[in-house]
């Protein structure tokens, strides 16, 4: 038993909680007395005052489960029935579960965090069975924060030493496309608009490819992309009736959510379609934009993988060379280095208007937003005097100091006044 | 005596133990010194009833071996178990033996002493001597004899280690040559063809994950080892992991750097300052915060001070003495240095403080008790923020060094004690540092999570980064996909700088998609 109870006969501190039939009794392992029974709450005596323990303390939460347990775990067999998910996946929703209920962490935790923790586990078993679910959905259907989620979702991961794949992006690709509802006529969608779902479903994963390649889906939501390469595969399929439908109204037709960051997106698809044209002898002369690039996606994407290479190949090429020169020259601090690499690469930018670009990611190819300056050396040593000159400018006069305490009474007065009535 | 009749009895397992343990090989070291090693030399196969059991399996076994004593393992069947012990004496580096043939029968005896047996190993290597454990089948037995030999072959490695710090201790040369020094450890057996066992051995936290810096040093260190087996003071030993304590760390530091100070000084090769600075650059930046004060001003020209410093290692054999982190090559050197950004450190006021009055008479200081219950104090030189509770502790938060925080949370504590508080200053600490660094090329997250499994975590649907969680160092880089690598949670500055040493071959590995 926890704390310092003793057997009031031989003075032992071995107690045990033992029950007799259905009574509870407090026993004295050594002598066998009987200290207490048909006790209800549990005591233990601290310096003479005897003091309840609360349930949380006492060992009674781990011989049950408890009633927001059985309600978790419900909540848990809920959500797996909703997504429709295989049986298998519950079973080991509920078990992960339990396995997290196990820790006090957990178990003293909001109730908000405990309805979250219904979806982590359900996210962790779809992760694991590379079934595309996406935070984003499991959030929307337990009415949580994202934030919230995030904070559970690295916590469980981390407690329970789990290991969790990445989402699986053909997967996401295949079932987020099924649910746009473009394929059949309805008094909603024109028939002009309704599609083929494996013609679009092809060309939408070869767009989510191409993107990959390119750098515009690492350290990004995957789901704009997505969304955004749908639009693209729509429209490419019938562009002449479909180049003047917008992504947003497209997302209503189809009966999706727009995402933000689906137009940015798209901005950056359209611009490394467009990188690709220029090498396609016979769209070169066409002088291709954003809008009558769509019309040829069919070729780009045919071709994708030597236009890719020869798009950006001679852009990392020039980067590959100009660091080589520089390890010729010897060593040289990092902004050495990147100078002449820029520079290097300038001279053919002059040269040829069309000249590959560098494949990096959009974030590297913008220009920095402030340029941070080396921090100056400093020969601070901490232990320098303070002066004092320097502490008084800190410090508040007298004078400021009663005109402060003026200016906070008067304020308390005001919200004193606005307040009652 | 006891009937060794039950040592026949086939393929009894015992209850208990499988392995030996440690103190029934002293047992058997110590009855084998003596010489009167009692032998049961039985064979490995169960013999038919009729053979005498004293059977020794020594013609297969050039070396002989020592079995258990019986008395030490009371109680248990023997069985087919201790003949096959002693397969690993004789310093057999290999796997375990082949199962031995039935042996001729020997001469019948009583239990009595096998001089035969025990005399070539009289002097052997007692902890490479296995007992044997009972096998459950002859692959498994032979796998057992094989661990059990690198089993001991970790005790040796640790009771080297052990005995190399003890050297350092006592101030001995190792390259000197000392001709008396004979570590305790090995028992007088030359060191040389057992040493290439050492790197197997080598446990797992030595192995950074997926750095090759260490494994490269180590091979090439292994290599010079084999160049020189006879001569044991001669064998550099410190690619072994710093598998001592923390404060023994500290203490054999800051000892070996007092040592190679010195030396220098006699050898009086290079200025002395140039000694220990490349001596703290090359071997990872101890960290020790004596050192920095001290050299903390020439950590920002170090990209330029590392090359040439390091180009010759030889001409300071010293340098390999010290059991720090290894000695990276200057190629392997990224030749970037993260640039600290933050720096959280806690100090102790050891008065009770009224926030109400430091709020009042404070221009810098902002106290909302609702909201959180501290005063939240500035500075302009150097730009910080302090968080000052009424139990009297602080937080200071925004230096970009060390000193600075120190020198900050001094000014803190100053304006406090104008305030009229007996404020002191007690137990300054530095709880948190973090840096950042731009490795200049992108990197591909996926790949990288996908090889550091259990290292990174990546969610890009959550933060745009990958979060590596370093081991050794005990760091967390922020790594973002253009190449800019965030490190936190660091004690020492030199932390910061073995972490980001560490991930740089792994994010190069990553560069292109």
């Amino acid at each position: 038993m926890p704390g310092g109870g003793r057997c009031p006969d031989c003075g032992s501190a071995e107690l045990v909680d033992d029950s007799h039939y259905s009574q509870s009794q407090l026993v004295c392992s050594d002598c066998g007395c009987v200290v207490t029974e048909g006790v209800l709450t549990t005591t233990f005596s601290d310096e003479g005052n005897l003091r309840e323990v609360t349930y949380s303390r006492s060992t009674g939460e781990n011989e049950q489960v408890s009633r927001s347990q059985q309600r978790g775990l419900r909540r848990v067999r809920d959500l797996c029935r909703v997504l429709q998910l295989p049986s298998t996946f519950e079973d080991t929703a509920v078990a992960y579960y339990q396995q997290a209920y196990r820790h006090s962490g957990i178990r003293a935790a909001r109730l908000q965090k405990k309805e979250v923790l219904v979806g982590c586990c359900v996210l962790i078993t779809c992760r694991q069975h590379n079934w595309p679910l996406t935070m984003g959905t499991i959030c929307a259907l337990l009415y949580a924060d994202l934030e919230v989620f995030s904070g559970t979702y690295m916590q469980i991961v981390k407690l329970l030493g789990l290991d969790v794949p990445s989402l699986c992006l053909a997967d996401l690709v295949k079932t987020y496309c099924s649910s746009f509802k473009l394929f059949q006529a309805s008094p909603s969608v024109p028939a002009k608009y309704v599609e083929d779902k494996e013609k679009m479903l092809s060309r939408t994963l070869q767009l989510v490819e191409l993107a990959d390649e390119t750098w515009l889906v690492t350290g990004r939501h995957p789901l704009p992309v997505i969304t955004a390469a749908t639009f693209l595969a729509w429209q490419s399929l019938q562009p002449s009736e479909r180049l003047t439908c917008s992504l947003a109204r497209f997302c209503k037709l189809a009966n999706v959510d727009l995402p933000c960051p689906a137009s940015s997106r798209l901005q950056e698809l359209l611009a490394v379609l467009l990188r690709m044209a220029e090498q396609l002898a016979w769209l070169q002369v066409l002088r291709l934009d954003k809008r009558s690039v769509v019309k040829h996606i069919g070729d780009l994407l045919q071709h994708r993988h030597t236009l890719v290479r020869k798009a950006f190949r001679d852009g990392t090429a020039e980067l590959e060379a100009g660091e080589k020169q520089q390890q010729g020259w010897g060593k040289s601090p990092g902004q050495g280095k990147e100078e002449a690499a820029t520079s290097s690469l300038d001279r053919p930018e002059g040269k040829r208007p069309a000249s590959p670009a560098l494949l990096l990611p959009p974030c590297m190819l913008k220009p920095p937003k402030r340029i941070c300056p080396p921090p100056p050396i400093s020969t601070v040593t901490g232990d320098e005097d303070i002066s004092d000159s320097e502490i008084e400018q800190y410090l508040r006069t007298p004078q400021e100091v009663r005109d402060f305490q003026k200016a906070q009474a008067a304020r308390q007065a005001a919200i004193g006044v606005s307040n009652p009535p | 005596m006891r009937s060794l009749l039950t040592l026949r009895t086939p393929r009894l397992r015992p209850s208990g133990r499988q392995r030996p343990h440690w103190w029934v090989r002293k047992e058997i070291s110590r009855s084998a010194e003596s010489g009167s090693g009692r032998v049961c030399c039985t064979p490995g196969r169960p013999l038919p009833s009729g053979l005498p059991p004293g059977t020794s399996p020594a013609p297969l076994f050039p070396g002989a071996e020592l079995g258990a004593p019986l008395r030490l393992r009371t109680g248990v069947a023997q069985s087919a178990r201790a003949g096959r012990g002693g397969a690993g004496g004789g310093g057999r580096p290999g796997p375990g033996p082949p199962p031995p043939p039935p042996p001729p029968p020997p001469p019948p005896h009583k239990g009595l002493v096998r001089r035969r047996c025990s005399g070539p190993l009289g002097a052997a290597l007692p902890a490479l001597l296995t007992v044997g454990p009972p096998p459950m089948d002859e692959e498994r037995t032979d796998l057992e004899l094989y661990l059990d030999q690198c089993f001991a072959q970790v005790g040796q490695a640790v009771s080297i280690l052990k005995w190399k710090r003890r050297s350092f201790e006592r101030g001995v040369n190792l390259h000197g040559g000392q001709p008396g020094v004979k570590p305790v450890a090995w028992g007088g057996v030359t060191p040389g063809p057992r040493l290439p066992l050492l790197s197997p051995v080598v446990p797992d936290d030595v192995y950074m994950p997926n750095s090759s810096n260490p494994k490269m040093v180590f091979n090439s260190h292994l290599e010079e080892v084999k160049e020189t087996p006879g001569h044991f003071s001669s064998v550099d030993l410190s690619f072994l992991p710093d598998e001592l304590t923390q404060e023994n760390k500290d203490q054999s530091v800051i000892r070996s750097k007092h040592e190679i100070e010195e030396n220098c000084k006699t050898q009086s090769q290079q200025s002395s300052l140039s000694l220990p600075r490349e001596q703290d650059i090359g071997l990872g930046l101890i960290g020790s915060s004596s050192l920095l004060n001290s050299h903390s001003h020439l950590y920002p020209a170090d990209a330029d001070s590392v090359q040439p410093s390091l180009e010759k290692p030889n001409s300071m054999p010293l340098v390999s003495i010290t059991p720090m982190t290894p000695m990276t090559p200057v190629s392997e050197c990224s030749g970037i240095v993260p640039q600290l950004q933050n720096i959280v450190s806690t100090v102790n006021l050891a008065c009770k403080l009224d926030l109400k009055k430091i709020a009042l008479h404070a221009k810098n200081a902002e106290y909302n008790p609702k909201r959180f219950a501290a005063v939240i104090m500035r500075i302009r030189e150097p730009r910080t923020t302090a968080l000052i509770f009424s139990s009297g502790k602080m937080v200071c938060t925004g230096a970009k060094s060390e000193e600075q925080s120190r020198l900050a949370a001094r000014k803190y504590a100053r304006v406090v004690q104008k305030l009229g508080f007996p404020a002191r200053f007690l137990d300054f600490k530095i709880q948190n540092m973090v840096g950042s660094c731009d490795v200049r090329f992108a990197i591909s997250l996926e790949g990288l999570v996908l090889t550091h499994q259990q290292f990174s975590s990546y969610e890009p649907e959550l933060f745009p980064g990958l979060i590596y969680r370093m081991v050794k160092p005990r760091i967390v880089l922020l790594i973002f996909v253009s190449g800019k690598v965030v490190l936190t949670g660091a004690k020492e500055r030199s932390e910061i700088y073995e972490a980001f040493e560490n991930i740089y071959p792994i994010l190069k590995g990553f560069k292109k998609a």
